[in-house]
């Protein structure tokens, strides 16, 4: 591993985990917002997104490879589609529950539309969107993995694929071990601090 | 008894007028204080489509409430209240008739008619402090104004010391002088409280009955109350609608002549109170027998008992 490989790896797989998730949050909230808030949405897409979020979004691999290639699209495809359609179901899920009087409050106070929206309607369902991001956060790095075992890709994947090849079950190991390491990370640095901060406003039940 | 308690009363709402007086005028937007506007409800009709077909939820409502007149709204659920609440709000449009405010007509929610909730409706990722502070940032007020602002009003309900908790870490009656802080942040016209109290426990209900009656002492806001507790209307409002149900209507005004400050527990509140529920019963009998199976038996209906306790009775 002297010669760099690994620290390669792990820099690849990361940075595609991150675009990949940024991608589905932006997504998969603002779908979710509609699918909770648009009959028109909801008739038209709603069942779709239900659907589809039951595929492994694995499934889509051969079909974004005929589409791009073997190409860093097509394995982003995949992990956006494997965490936007969990996110965009949590967050239309929060969105409807949020307590009435809290929106009409601040209705008679002039707030409404985007406005409405931004500062009292998406901060009210933050407990439940985060839920949502945590397991769109899982599904991203399943996919992702899977993504990168199937092609020529260059991330820890690819990595694992290179050991069994070579049928070297040290190198095998070693990278599952650095896939724990780098989720039990990632939920340190990403979620942590945003859990502790919601359990501190909304109280712990909740939370 | 009666002497100390109107000196106390007097006592609070001088110093509620010092504050008030405090803030300085140059640096808020708002007037410091602007006292009532009227509200007119004018033939209201309100339905709402159902499975079983459009169900009536108010008939032919005609309501006037003048400028700084203290107004409860009595009746049985379902007898359409918060409907004229959410109404005069904003919150509800008719199906048929006017509400207006003043001269003008409604026809969206807007911060000169504040609510207070049943359920407080803090907004959970805010501080206390913040939430007051949140309908006057609405209003793009300069963060020091804001600040002015909502310390004078914590310090009106006495919830100074907890202006950095989070609504969760406080108590329901604390929660709801907060949403009552709120609602008075952009110094509203009128204040409209949809059964504030409801979900309190009768000890901190009559001390929050007391402060909404200094307050209102204090602003002459005009304040539109619901309640279906006769004591609670008795005790606070000018004037008390009852309202009937099935289909919600009003059935007549009733004016409470007594002097202020009232206590709860005072006689001529109790007579009052009860002259007013005999005169609901049979509205909030409908509601009861429409609720319960056939075994229910009204309060007023003859119940005979078993007949050999009745033994030797009338001789």
């Amino acid at each position: 591993m002297q010669d760099g490989t690994l620290p390669r790896a792990i820099a690849i797989t990361v940075a595609r985990l991150l675009v990949g998730y940024a991608i589905a949050l932006i997504v998969g909230v603002p779908l979710g917002t509609a699918l909770a808030r648009s009959r028109v949405a909801k008739q038209a897409i709603g069942p779709i997104v239900l659907g589809l979020s039951s595929v492994p979004s694995i499934c889509w691999l051969p079909l974004a490879i005929l589409w791009f290639g073997l190409s860093e699209l097509a394995i982003q495809l995949v992990v956006v589609l494997g965490a936007a359609l969990p996110i965009a179901v949590a967050t239309e899920n929060s969105v409807r529950h949020v307590t009435p009087s809290i929106e009409r409050a601040a209705r008679t106070m002039g707030a409404d539309g985007a406005r409405l929206m931004l500062t009292v309607t998406l901060p009210a369902a933050l407990p439940g969107i985060l839920g949502g991001a945590k397991i769109g956060w899982t599904f991203a790095l399943r996919s992702l993995m899977a993504g990168e075992l199937l092609f020529v890709s260059g991330g820890l994947g690819q990595l694992l694929e290179t050991g069994r090849d070579l049928g070297d079950t040290a190198l095998v190991l070693g990278v599952v071990v650095v896939i724990v390491i780098l989720g039990r990370l990632s939920e340190v640095l990403l979620f942590s601090r945003v859990d502790r901060a919601v359990a501190r406003r909304w109280g712990v039940e909740d939370a | 008894m009666f002497t100390f308690a109107k000196a106390w009363v007097e006592d609070r709402s001088s110093a509620l007028r010092a504050v008030t007086s405090s803030l300085p005028p140059s640096r808020s937007s708002i007037p410091p204080s602007r006292s009532g506007a009227s509200v007119a409800l004018e033939d209201v009709c309100l339905s709402v489509r159902a499975d079983e077909g459009a169900v009536e939820i108010l008939r032919q409502a005609t309501l006037r409430v003048s400028a700084g007149e203290f107004i409860c709204l009595l009746g049985p659920s379902g007898s359409g209240k918060s409907t004229i609440l959410n109404l005069i709000a904003g919150l509800a449009r008719p199906t048929s008739g006017h509400v207006r405010f003043g001269t003008a007509p409604v026809t969206k929610p807007g911060p000169e008619r504040a609510v207070v909730f049943q359920d407080a409706a803090l907004f959970p990722w805010l501080t206390l402090r913040d939430n007051i502070e949140f309908p006057l940032k609405l209003q793009h007020l300069p963060a020091d104004a804001r600040r002015a602002r909502s310390e004078e009003l914590l310090r009106l309900v006495h919830l100074w010391r907890f202006q950095d908790r989070y609504p969760h870490e406080l108590s329901g009656g604390m929660r709801q002088r907060g949403a009552i802080a709120r609602a008075l942040a952009t110094d509203p016209a009128v204040l409209l409280m949809d059964e504030p109290f409801a979900a309190l426990d009768s000890q901190t209900r009559e001390i929050l009955q007391g402060e909404v009656e200094r307050i209102w002492s204090a602003t002459r806001k005009t304040v539109i109350f619901v309640t279906h507790n006769v004591r609670e209307a008795v005790r606070l409002a000018d004037r008390i609608v009852l309202m009937g149900t099935r289909p919600g209507r009003v059935l007549h005004d009733e004016y409470v002549d007594l002097p202020r400050p009232r206590a709860a527990n005072d006689a001529r509140v109790a007579a009052l109170s009860t002259g007013i529920a005999r005169r609901i019963a049979s509205e909030v009998e409908k509601v009861a027998r429409e609720e319960a199976d056939d075994a229910w038996v009204a309060p007023g209906d003859h119940h005979p008992g078993d007949p050999r306790r009745q033994l030797g009775r009338g001789i």
